[in-house]
């Protein structure tokens, strides 16, 4: 190795090579901290001193995190029920032996329910479905996004993405795609039974439910909110239902025109689609009423249902769901365990390698780098 | 979908500056220990077990950033009763759990903080968000609305409390274990570069302290200071003549490692050696000189 070592590159004859050669060009680097690594750096090492106590610091913080998430989620009242109608003894039996896409008649059934104790404050009704799988690749592309915001050429001509749903006969289908194909239409109505055995219905606002940028930004009727007919059935370039509708898209909800057309709130709502095989989504408010009065006082319920929806086809799910909410959302337990969980490990292994340590570390002092 | 590069550049453009500009152990300590180059030599840190438990580090995150996120998003909604689970809030808070892991596992793995790296980590974790808010726009849904149509989505979903804790503990799961392993390995089986960073971060604290006594120009000559406790390591070591780069091979050559005995050694004569001690402080110039004398003599 020493023989491959070149005389010429040494420093001390540095000024008698330059002068030499002029032409030469000095190739080294300049000795500036940054081309030379000299930079000031913070050099971190993982010491006891850093680790340990950093451990124990994040065991502390998660375990009460952990305490809080679980106690909210205790203290959200939820309330679900099951109306498929899969067995012979469920009251929607015979609806869901019945009705498919095709079916003109709509098909009605009851549930009764009782509510064990009052729900305070806001109350969310939720429908929620089993075993669809809204997030498959090819079904959340079937959509077309500029026409839902209401892009006029979009509405003649929808985008490829929405085939097999993107003609019906020779007309364009607005909305197009196979999401808005398969939206949810069942009704739910929710009645008290008070101790006179009377029914009372509980007041539900449709109004709320969709995200504001969703509502205001991502969909816009063609033309304007009003007139919506004609803005959809303009001669010569009228446009068609999609396949599974009862009604068309102008007809969602004719009493209110910022709640009519793409802008409807339970379309926008299916539109957004769900992460997971198994999901809920919001369908109406119950209000909170002024006072100290319970928004839902405990009791017997009963639900009433237009079943129009047919999921047996593919062993799905349908169930209603009654819930409170809290800063953290939804009753989900999973967070506050987990937190409770990690933040005990956490502790026990600072525990642990506090031990380690303590008894090797006397080792790493006096060890000398072998040379 | 379309939008998943903007990790990818994020960490790109990290995973490019970072090693240029990342150092463990710098030049001088490297020339001292030169058994910090048989690790690589002996292929300790490329071989197949070390790829082997990078796999199985791999399949574990993979396993934490996905089940964390499903289960702490299953069946929740958002703080006023609005949708959080459906495809594109998920999707966002799985990449984002993701880019934090990525960054802190960076970090963890950056030994060498210069005011560069500082930028580049900061910056990218900024420029991930900054991009991201951006491509979930009004503005870019509306220019170009099939590429965009996740607009909202981040605007809705990052100020939701839960999805904030589920970031923070998808990403400790994520390192904390590889913190242990480390501090475990580090106290029973370090590695020459552990010791030699151990000994290194001790051994640049006393330097300071000696050079201001020297300043004061004491009395003592230069042969009582070296012959004195605590100016061993001072004198042996080439602390003092390092700080100022000479052009010229250094005067004591070290005798303990095998690598400076290949180098020819430079003698200096009497005028040299006077220019030399002229431009040192005033206290160092009577160490060089006795030392210098019983060289050329």
């Amino acid at each position: 190795m020493a023989s491959s070592y070149n005389a010429k590159e040494e420093d001390g004859h540095h000024s008698g090579a330059s002068s030499g050669a002029g032409a030469a060009k000095n190739r080294k680097p300049d000795n500036t901290a940054f081309k030379q690594q000299r930079l000031p750096a913070w050099q971190p090492i993982l010491t006891a001193g850093s680790v340990l106590p950093a451990f124990f610091v994040i065991g502390l913080i998660f375990i009460p995190i952990g305490i809080g998430l679980y106690v909210t989620s205790n203290n959200i009242r939820e309330f679900e029920i099951d109306y498929t109608g899969e067995s012979s003894n469920s009251p929607c039996y015979s609806c869901a032996k019945n009705v498919t896409w095709n079916s003109t008649e709509p098909c009605f059934c009851t549930v009764n329910f009782t509510l064990e104790r009052p729900f305070e404050s806001n109350v969310f009704m939720y429908y929620g479905l089993s075993n669809f799988y809204q997030n498959h690749r090819r079904y959340v592309k079937s959509r077309d996004d500029r026409q839902l915001n209401g892009d006029p050429s979009s509405l003649r001509n929808p985008s490829k993405e929405c085939e097999p749903y993107r003609t019906s006969g020779d007309l364009p289908i607005a909305p197009c795609g196979a999401i808005a194909n398969s939206l949810f239409n069942d009704s739910l109505v929710l009645y008290y039974i008070d101790s006179n055995n009377s029914q009372s219905e509980v007041p539900l606002v449709k109004k709320g439910i969709a995200w504001w940028t969703d509502k205001h930004v991502k969909f816009k009727n063609p033309g304007g909110n009003s007139n919506l007919t004609a803005a959809f059935q303009d001669l010569g370039h009228s446009t068609a239902k999609p396949v599974n509708w009862r009604k068309a898209v102008y007809e969602l909800d004719p009493s209110d025109p910022e709640n009519n057309g793409f802008i409807n709130e339970d379309f926008i709502v299916w539109m957004r689609t769900a992460a997971l095989p198994t999901f809920r989504k919001l369908y109406r408010i119950i209000q909170k009423k002024p006072g100290a009065t319970p928004t839902l006082p405990s009791g017997n319920y009963v639900l009433h249902i237009t079943y129009n929806y047919p999921v047996l086809s593919f062993d799905g799910r349908k169930r209603m769901i009654l819930s409170t909410i809290s800063w953290m959302g939804g009753k989900n337990p999973f967070l506050g365990i987990a937190y409770i969980t990690v933040g005990s490990i956490c502790f026990f292994l600072g525990v642990v390698l506090l031990i380690i340590h303590h008894k090797y570390d006397n080792r790493n002092t006096s060890a000398d780098i072998p040379s | 979908m379309t939008d998943y590069f903007i990790p990818r550049s994020a960490e790109l453009s990290l995973c490019f500056s970072e090693p240029l500009f990342l150092q463990d152990v710098n030049d001088r300590w490297s020339l001292q220990h030169p058994q910090l180059y048989c690790p690589g030599q002996k292929n300790q840190y490329f071989n197949k077990k070390a790829f082997a438990s990078c796999v199985m580090h791999s399949c574990y995150s993979s396993l934490i950033l996905f089940f964390i996120p499903w289960a702490a998003m299953r069946d929740t909604v958002r703080d006023d009763g609005k949708d959080i689970a459906n495809y594109q809030s998920f999707a966002l808070l799985t990449q984002t759990c993701l880019l934090i892991v990525v960054f802190t596992q960076l970090c963890l793995d950056t030994y060498y903080w210069s005011a560069v790296n500082h930028f580049f980590v900061w910056g990218s974790i900024a420029a991930y968000f900054a991009i991201t808010f951006t491509m979930y726009s009004n503005g870019m849904f509306y220019i170009f609305t099939s590429t965009f149509p996740f607009v909202g989505t981040a605007r809705n979903s990052l100020n939701q409390p839960n999805v904030w804790l589920t970031i923070f503990l998808s990403s400790l799961l994520c390192i904390l274990p590889v913190v242990a392993f480390r501090f475990i390995l580090i106290q029973l089986r370090p590695t020459i570069n552990d010791k030699v960073r151990y000994k290194m971060r001790k051994e640049v604290l006393p330097a300071p302290a000696p050079r201001r006594l020297l300043r004061r120009r004491s009395t003592r000559s230069g042969y009582a200071f070296s012959h004195s406790q605590g100016y061993g390591e001072l004198i042996t070591s080439q602390n003092f003549l390092m700080k100022r780069p000479l052009k010229r091979a250094s005067l004591f050559p070290q005798t303990d490692s095998p690598i400076f005995q290949n180098q020819p050694q430079h003698y200096l004569d009497h005028q040299q050696i006077k220019k030399l001690t002229d431009s040192m402080n005033g206290g160092l110039s009577l160490l060089l000189k006795r030392r210098v004398a019983i060289l050329v003599t």
